[in-house]
C-alpha cells in the first residue's frame, strides 16, 4: 500500500497539468524529477539490445549521457552489469575503489566529474530491457527514501517503455531511440565496414573499433566517422 | 473448517475415518502449488489438472474439471481429473448449459442435485446422470469482478457440498485465478519485451549490413541501403531478416547486385 502511494505521488508529479506526448517525454520528466529530488547530476534510461547498450531513451541533468556514453565506448560498466544480472549496482564512491571491477570506466567517469553511480535494472520476469542510471557529482549513498523512490521510478519507466511498444502511436520505441542517435548509427555502420575489411564477425569488429578508440583516446564515433567516410581502414 | 471435517464422516469413499489434519495438510499443499504460476516452466494445463486433482481429493468429489473463457467469451475445457469427465465437459460446452456456465456468467457459486439439474439444464442433467453423477457444484475462477472461468465438481452420491466445502472450493478457484491472471500479465509483458529487443537489434543489424555492403561493393551507405531494401522487396522478405543474413554472410554481397552494369 505504501508503494502504491509512492507510485501515485511520482505519477502525479510527472503528469502534471499538461498532456504527455508519449513514453519519451514521460521518462524525460521522471529523470528530471529524480535529478531535482535526489540531488543527482544525471539520470537516464538506457535500453539494451542483447548485451550491448542500444542507446539512451531519455535523460536529465548534465551527466545524463556521460555514463551511458562511457559504457558504449568502453564496453564495460555498472549498467551493463545491472542489465546482465538483473540486480541493482550501487557505487556511492567511485574514487574509493567501489568500481574496481571496471577500472577504465571508474577512471573515465571520475575524469568527467561523476563520483557516484547507481544502476537499476528494468526487469520483466527473467528478462531485462535496460537500466535506469542515476549519478552524482559528489560521493554519497542514496537515502532509504530516495532508493525507494528510484525503484518505483524505474518501474514506472519500464511500464512506459512497454506501453509504448504495445501502443506505439506515431512513434515506436526504436524510433524514439533513433532521434539524436547519429553517433550511434555511424558506429554500427563502421562496425559493418570493419567486419568486411577484416573478414570478421560484427561483434569482433565492434571490439576492434572500441579498442582503437581506447588506444587513441578519441571518441568511438569520431573514428567510426573516419571509417564510413573512408579516411581510415582497419586492414592496412 | 471444523464443520467440514465433522460433516465428512458420512461421505462416500473407502478411506474410513476422515482425517482432519491430513485434509488440512493437503489443502495447504494445494495452496502452495496454486501460488506457483510464475515459474519458468509453468504449464497451464498441468496447473489446472493439479487444481482438479487437488479439489477431488480435498473436497471428496468424484470428478472435477476446469473451464476457461476463450477470446470470444465462450467456455472451453482446459483440464479435468479424468477422461470421462472430459467428455461431459465437452458436451456442456456444446450444449451451452450447465453449472459451470452459470457460475461463469453470474460470478457466483452454484450447487445442484440431480433433480435440480433436471429442471435447470435438462440436456446436461441427462448426460450427468448417465455418467453416474448425482450432486454437482461449480465455482467461478474470479479475481474481484474479473471472471476468467469456472471449476466443476461432481459427486456420485447425493451428499450436498457443505457451505464450508463450497468456501474451500471457491478459495482454491480464486487462488488459481489470481495465479493465472499474474501469469498472463507476465506473459504479455515478456512478449512485448521480446518484440522490443527484436526491434532494437534489427536497427543495429540493418546499419551493420549497410556498412558491410558499402565496403564489399564500394558503395555509399545510402546506396547500400537501397540494395538491401530492393532485395528484400523483390523476394518479399523482411528487411531485418535480409540484413541479418547479409551480416552473417548467408547472403553474399554480390547476390544483391542484380541490376546489370552495377559494379560487383
Amino acid at each position: 500500500m505504501r508503494d502504491d502511494g509512492r507510485r501515485a505521488r511520482i505519477m502525479a508529479a510527472v503528469t502534471g497539468k499538461d498532456a504527455l506526448a508519449g513514453a519519451g517525454e514521460l521518462i524525460a520528466r521522471l529523470c528530471r524529477l529524480a535529478v531535482d529530488e535526489m540531488a543527482l547530476s544525471g539520470c537516464a534510461l538506457v535500453l539494451m539490445s542483447g548485451r550491448e547498450s542500444a542507446g539512451m531513451l531519455a535523460g536529465a541533468g548534465r551527466h545524463a549521457s556521460t555514463v551511458t556514453g562511457l559504457q558504449m565506448e568502453l564496453g564495460e560498466g555498472p549498467c551493463l552489469q545491472a542489465h546482465a544480472s538483473g540486480i541493482p549496482v550501487f557505487l556511492p564512491d567511485l574514487a574509493a575503489g567501489g568500481a574496481n571491477r571496471w577500472p577504465a570506466f571508474a577512471a573515465a567517469a571520475l575524469a568527467a566529474g561523476v563520483h557516484a553511480e547507481f544502476s537499476l535494472p528494468l526487469t520483466v520476469g527473467p528478462d531485462g530491457i535496460g537500466t535506469l542510471d542515476l549519478c552524482r557529482d559528489r560521493p554519497g549513498m542514496l537515502s532509504q527514501e530516495q532508493l525507494a523512490d528510484a525503484l518505483v521510478t524505474a518501474d514506472i519507466a519500464r511500464d512506459a517503455v512497454l506501453y509504448q511498444q504495445y501502443a506505439p502511436g506515431d512513434t515506436s520505441v526504436a524510433e524514439l531511440l533513433g532521434t539524436g542517435g547519429a553517433d550511434r548509427i555511424v558506429v554500427h555502420q563502421a562496425t559493418g565496414m570493419i567486419a568486411a575489411q577484416l573478414d570478421q564477425t560484427t561483434s569482433n569488429a565492434l571490439a576492434r573499433l572500441r579498442a582503437a578508440a581506447f588506444a587513441s583516446g578519441r571518441p568511438m564515433h569520431d573514428i567510426a566517422r573516419d571509417v564510413v567516410e573512408r579516411r581510415v581502414r582497419f586492414d592496412d | 473448517m471444523t464443520e467440514t471435517s465433522g460433516s465428512a464422516d458420512g461421505r462416500s469413499g473407502d478411506s474410513g475415518q476422515y482425517d482432519r489434519r491430513g485434509a488440512e495438510a493437503a489443502l495447504a499443499r494445494a495452496f502452495v502449488r496454486l501460488a506457483d504460476t510464475l515459474a519458468s516452466d509453468f504449464d497451464i494445463v498441468d496447473f489446472l489438472q493439479g487444481l482438479s486433482a487437488d479439489s477431488v481429493e480435498i473436497l471428496g468429489a468424484e470428478a472435477a474439471g476446469v473451464m476457461l473463457a476463450d477470446q470470444r467469451g465462450g467456455l472451453r475445457l482446459v483440464a479435468s481429473s479424468d477422461e470421462r469427465m472430459r467428455l461431459l465437459e465437452l458436451f456442456e460446452l456444446q450444449g451451452a448449459q450447465g453449472p459451470c456456465l452459470d457460475a461463469f456468467s453470474t460470478g457466483q457459486p452454484v450447487q445442484a442435485s440431480a433433480a435440480d439439474s433436471r429442471t435447470r439444464w435438462p440436456d446436461f442433467a441427462r448426460h450427468a446422470s448417465d455418467s453416474g453423477f448425482q450432486m454437482m457444484c461449480a465455482v467461478p475462477l474470479r479475481v474481484r469482478t474479473d471472471v476468467i472461468g469456472a471449476m466443476n465438481l461432481f459427486r456420485g452420491t447425493d451428499t450436498p457440498f457443505t457451505a464450508d466445502e463450497m468456501d474451500i472450493a471457491q478459495a482454491m478457484a480464486e487462488m488459481a485465478a489470481i495465479g493465472l491472471i499474474q501469469e498472463r500479465a507476465l506473459r504479455e509483458r515478456t512478449l512485448l519485451t521480446e518484440q522490443l529487443q527484436n526491434a532494437l537489434t534489427s536497427r543495429v543489424i540493418i546499419e551493420q549490413a549497410k556498412g558491410m555492403l558499402a565496403e564489399y561493393l564500394k558503395l555509399t551507405v545510402d546506396d547500400a541501403f537501397q540494395l538491401l531494401r530492393d532485395y528484400a522487396r523483390n523476394r518479399n522478405r523482411k528487411l531485418s531478416e535480409v540484413a541479418r543474413d547479409v551480416a552473417d554472410r548467408k547472403i553474399p554481397s554480390t547476390a544483391l547486385t542484380t541490376r546489370p552494369g552495377r559494379e560487383p
